[in-house]
């Protein structure tokens, strides 16, 4: 037996700002794929012109959500030295795994057995693909303990991941979705992007945290560190968009979606934005803000409905003399 | 890319991160969208006389209508409505008349009328040969008056829906009857109906069969069944069949019921499509008020010792009788807080259960010497009284007792407040209604058909409160818009009653069993001849405009006229919610407020941006969003509507996910306390990370 000591979270007293804040709104914002009607697509799906972009857009990112469920959250969890934080990062992963999942049950719904074997078979040979996830899981491997630098390296990539690298892929259904073309795999977009917009504050605020604690010299050779990954990945990403939606003749705005990202990322992190301030495409912008959109009544679930907070009927609740 | 799309969105996109409007963009959307969709796919006619010709020849239209007036006629009426030089004012309008009302070809490809052929087609329809009345039906369409959507989207065509939607059915505690109205709601969801059904009569979960105790199924598994029957007929996946079910606070079976809608109910009771509602007799709250358990009951019980179904009693009156009765089984206590904050819970999680406050409808009911309102529709809005069926075995006849039918159709309060002649505005909007009503015969549903010619039921509503209290500078909620509610509605009251009686002397016919009613007594018109005539602010009498304050001394006249001649109808009025019917018209929905002042609608085709009607960047901070007006402001403006409507109004509550299950019961418990009769969907919205996090980061 080992001398180790083992120390039990708790939530009693906060030990970290703002981690209930993120576990509540997390968990708030639970969904299941299933719930999406997606075989509705099905009959436009058949005649949808760009076929193959769309499924390797979904293919992309299923495998950046798989990494983010097996590396990324685990290491950052395992690594964090707040067990509030640890916690709170490892529900992010679960939502990661449902992520990585719901993509399956849209290829399920909408391709043949062998169009998928195709799938994942394109992306273990795309390089650019296989570039972003070699990139970014070396880093989170790299973490060591007790080692606060590589922690935060591991941090700022997985804000990368998550509000940056994910977005050339998030364009395309935003984008048709937005005009009534495949809306239900859409609004499972929608729904991954509204997690994956936390998990990028939160990380990019825990990251923020730790990086108050380095010395001048450090922080800036830690940003020089960063710009220049960032820039990397750029490059990547350009290159990969062009691959990807050749023929679709969307390049061009998705590359302006990316800097958009790219630029929030950096701010997640407290950086200053890299690039210049560029018109985005309004009907992906809006694609984001499915929050209040008008609940539809014969839909089977709206996005809008969570967890009720509980408190019990007391006598006070029949006495309206106070009211307004 | 479609530019008129873009434009459209651009002005929510702009909005949202400037915080200026620029409806310009929405204005050249409009635009676009006539140039690059509508007037290439518009079908060119050389005349009117070609254009009726062609739709008639090709089948489009009904040809029997159309040879009830005289070519002549026709043209007169169509230079009539093009006359009004109509234009769209919003993308929304437009793009939704376009997309889902106009008559298109068959491959979808050419678009064949206008929004002015629609209304005119409505009207000839409608008006079966009364020349005056299509005329007076295209003025009041081009001015304040919109029949609803069934009613909209077919009239005239040949290959047509039903002109009506919205039926209740009530199922009784036999196999008969359960399996009869499914039959029933198989045959009206293939017409598109929205259908409800009274499960309150059926024996709970573990009663007896043929006397041996726990054989019965309860409920739920009916549900099930009634789900599985409207998803068969989801009209080709355009929508999954809409149903809902109601069940009374103290049947044996409602805490399952309650259970139902939740995410993450048992798949044994998850209803995953079906609504719910549940009736709540006034004897609950007192209960719950006094912190007391409460006793469910078994219909089964009930009827052997009454001769009466649970639902054609009042439980208030009869609740103690009840508990004394040794005969009649307590099958379960439950703490009513306890029981209500899982109604809250559920609530909270799905938006379901609706709610019915029994008493507050039977005690108003103006027909409650005829019968009880058991239950409401899909919307909560309609009310009526209904009469169980009794099905038989095979080869004996049925004993069709009265189910419902009502068509619906809304007042534009912003363009009423212009209108002329409000009174004949109204006289219209009835008289048309009226004719749907005649028209519309459901063969295969014999109570719902035998209902329908004896009790005439319409339900007249009204919309775009909140657009109208914008343009005359009156915050939503405030006393100014409640009395300005309270007016606006007696007068719709008051003309209805006024058609209702004049066709009831026109043709010496009144609804079914009138004499009994508390018009024919004059009982209904006390709150009417013996009010207090209140003073009202210059605001509200310029907000009213050409709407007439009615005085006591029109209602004692009306009194006696109405007691002497009867009335045509046994329901006049019924505020239903307005979806996408009032954004043809660019009007805010029902008397609700609007929930964003630049609304995002997800329809099936696309993701259409609607800033509100004559919303503008000065008067923007009159628009509060719904989750920012105060609750208690809202239940008592629609309290102040309900007092002169005699069926419902169908009233949403908007709450954040800051709020408790304690503050979501005090509401509801308020709106109990005001006389509100029902109470749709509880709409939640999310606070967004943003929302929570940025006062702390
Ligand atoms: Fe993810
Ligand atoms: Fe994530």
């Amino acid at each position: 037996m080992s001398n180790l000591v083992y120390e039990a979270v708790n939530w009693n007293k906060p030990t970290s700002e703002l981690a209930q804040i993120f576990w509540d709104q997390q968990w708030k914002q639970i969904w299941f794929p299933e719930e999406i009607a997606v075989s509705k697509d099905i009959k436009q799906w058949q005649s949808f012109e760009h076929q193959e972009t769309y499924k390797k857009v979904f293919a992309g990112l299923t495998l950046l959500d798989t990494v983010q469920t097996n590396i990324g959250m685990n290491q950052i969890a395992t690594y964090a030295t707040d067990l509030q934080e640890k916690a709170v990062f490892t529900v992010f992963g679960a939502f990661e795994a449902i992520h990585a999942k719901s993509y399956s049950y849209i290829f399920t719904t909408l391709c043949t057995n062998s169009e998928i074997d195709e799938l994942f078979e394109w992306v273990k040979k795309n390089e650019y693909l296989q570039y972003k996830a070699s990139k970014i899981s070396d880093i989170y491997n790299s973490i060591e303990e007790g080692n606060a630098e590589s922690l935060w390296k591991a941090m700022f990539s997985s804000v990368m991941l998550e509000s940056f690298l994910f977005y050339s892929g998030f364009f395309y259904p935003l984008y048709l979705g937005g005009q009534g073309i495949l809306r239900n795999s859409a609004e499972v977009i929608s729904l991954i992007l509204r997690d994956e917009s936390i998990h990028g504050v939160a990380v990019g605020f825990f990251a923020q945290n730790l990086f108050k604690q380095f010395s001048t010299e450090k922080q800036d050779e830690l940003k020089v560190w960063g710009y220049e990954l960032l820039l990397d990945l750029y490059h990547n990403e350009m290159a990969y968009t062009d691959d990807v939606y050749a023929e679709t003749g969307l390049s061009p705005e998705v590359k302006s979606y990316v800097r958009y990202n790219a630029n929030k990322a950096l701010m997640n992190v407290g950086f200053d934005p890299m690039f210049p301030e560029e018109e985005v495409n309004p009907i992906v912008m809006n694609g984001i803000r499915n929050e209040g959109s008008t609940y539809d009544f014969f839909s089977q679930k709206g996005s809008t409905y969570a967890k009720a907070k509980v408190a019990p009927i007391t006598d006070d609740t029949f006495n309206f003399g106070e009211r307004k | 890319m479609k530019t008129y799309l873009k434009l459209n969105n651009d002005v929510l996109n702009r909005y949202s991160s400037t915080g200026q409007l620029e409806l310009e963009k929405d204005r050249e959307a409009t635009r676009r969208y006539f140039l690059e969709y509508v007037n290439v796919r518009l079908r060119y006619f050389i005349d009117v006389e070609e254009k009726i010709r062609y739709l008639v020849d090709e089948g489009y239209y009904e040809k029997e209508f159309i040879e009830l007036y005289d070519m002549d006629f026709i043209k007169k009426l169509y230079k009539k409505a093009y006359d009004y030089n109509f234009r769209f004012p919003s993308f929304m309008s437009a793009s939704k008349f376009y997309d889902s009302y106009a008559l298109k070809s068959r491959d979808g490809e050419e678009i064949l009328e206008k929004y002015e052929d629609r209304i005119v087609i409505i009207a000839l329809y409608l008006a079966q040969g009364d020349k005056s009345l299509a005329e007076r039906a295209v003025e009041a369409m081009m001015e304040a008056y919109q029949p609803a959507t069934p009613t909209a989207l077919n009239s005239g065509k040949r290959a047509r829906g039903e002109l009506v939607s919205c039926f209740k059915l009530s199922m009784d505690d036999s196999m008969n009857s359960i399996a009869e109205n499914i039959g029933y709601c198989l045959e009206l969801s293939r017409l598109g109906g929205g259908v409800g059904v009274n499960l309150t009569d059926l024996r709970p979960l573990g009663d007896p069969i043929k006397g041996i105790l726990n054989r019965a199924s309860g409920v739920i598994p009916v549900a099930k069944l009634l789900e599985n029957a409207f998803s068969y007929s989801n009209q080709l996946g355009q929508r999954n069949g809409s149903g809902v079910v109601y069940l009374n606070i103290f049947h044996g079976d409602i805490e399952n019921f309650i259970s139902s809608k939740k995410p993450n109910a048992d798949d044994k009771i998850r209803l995953a499509t079906l609504s719910t509602g549940i009736i709540i007799p006034s004897i609950f709250f007192e209960l719950m008020k006094r912190d007391k358990d409460i006793v469910l009951f078994s219909p089964y019980d009930i009827y052997r010792e009454y001769g009466k179904r649970m639902s054609e009693i009042s439980i208030s009156e009869m609740y103690y009788e009840l508990l004394d009765n040794p005969n009649i089984r307590k099958i379960k206590r439950l703490n009513a807080r306890r029981l209500y904050t899982e109604v809250k819970k559920a609530q909270f999680e799905s938006g379901y259960p609706f709610e019915i406050f029994d008493d507050n409808v039977n005690d108003v009911h103006p027909l409650k010497n005829i019968g009880r309102v058991k239950m409401s529709n899909l919307c909560t809005e309609i009310l009526q009284v209904q009469e169980t069926s009794v099905i038989t075995d095979q080869g004996e006849p049925n004993e069709y007792g009265l189910d419902v039918s009502c068509n619906l159709g809304s007042i534009d309060i912003h363009a009423a407040s212009k209108a002329d002649d409000f009174g004949q505005l109204v006289d219209t909007a009835m008289r048309l209604l009226t004719n749907v009503s005649q028209m519309t015969y459901i063969q295969n549903v014999p109570s719902i058909a035998k209902a329908n010619q004896i009790m005439h039921s319409v339900g007249l509503g009204a919309m775009n409160l909140h657009g109208h209290l914008v343009t005359q500078g009156i915050l939503y909620g405030s006393k100014d818009s409640i009395d300005f509610m309270d007016c606006f509605m007696e007068a719709m009251n008051y003309y209805s009653l006024k058609t209702s009686m004049e066709i009831a002397k026109e043709r010496g016919e009144t609804f079914h069993r009138f004499e009994e009613s508390e018009y024919a007594s004059g009982a209904y018109f006390k709150q009417y001849v013996e009010k207090e005539e209140k003073e009202l602010s210059p605001v509200v009498l310029n907000a009213l405009g050409k709407v007439p304050v009615i005085t006591k001394q029109m209602w004692q006249n009306l009194k006696e006229e109405v007691m002497k001649h009867g009335l045509f109808h046994s329901y006049r009025l019924a505020i239903a919610p307005t979806g996408s019917i009032s954004y043809i018209r660019s009007c805010t929905a029902s008397i609700a407020p609007c929930t964003e002042r630049v609304e995002v609608r997800d329809y099936a085709d696309s993701r259409t941006i609607y800033p509100m009607p004559h919303l503008n960047n000065d008067n923007a901070h009159l628009y509060v969003e719904a989750y920012d007006v105060n609750a208690y402001d809202l239940i008592d403006l629609y309290a102040a509507a309900q007092k002169h409507v005699d069926q419902g109004i169908s009233m949403t509550l908007y709450v954040t996910d800051a709020w408790t299950t304690e503050q979501l019961a005090k509401i509801y418990i308020y709106a109990w306390s005001r006389g509100i009769k029902s109470v749709y969907y509880v709409r939640q919205r999310l606070q967004t990370l943003e929302e929570c996090v940025a006062c702390q980061i």
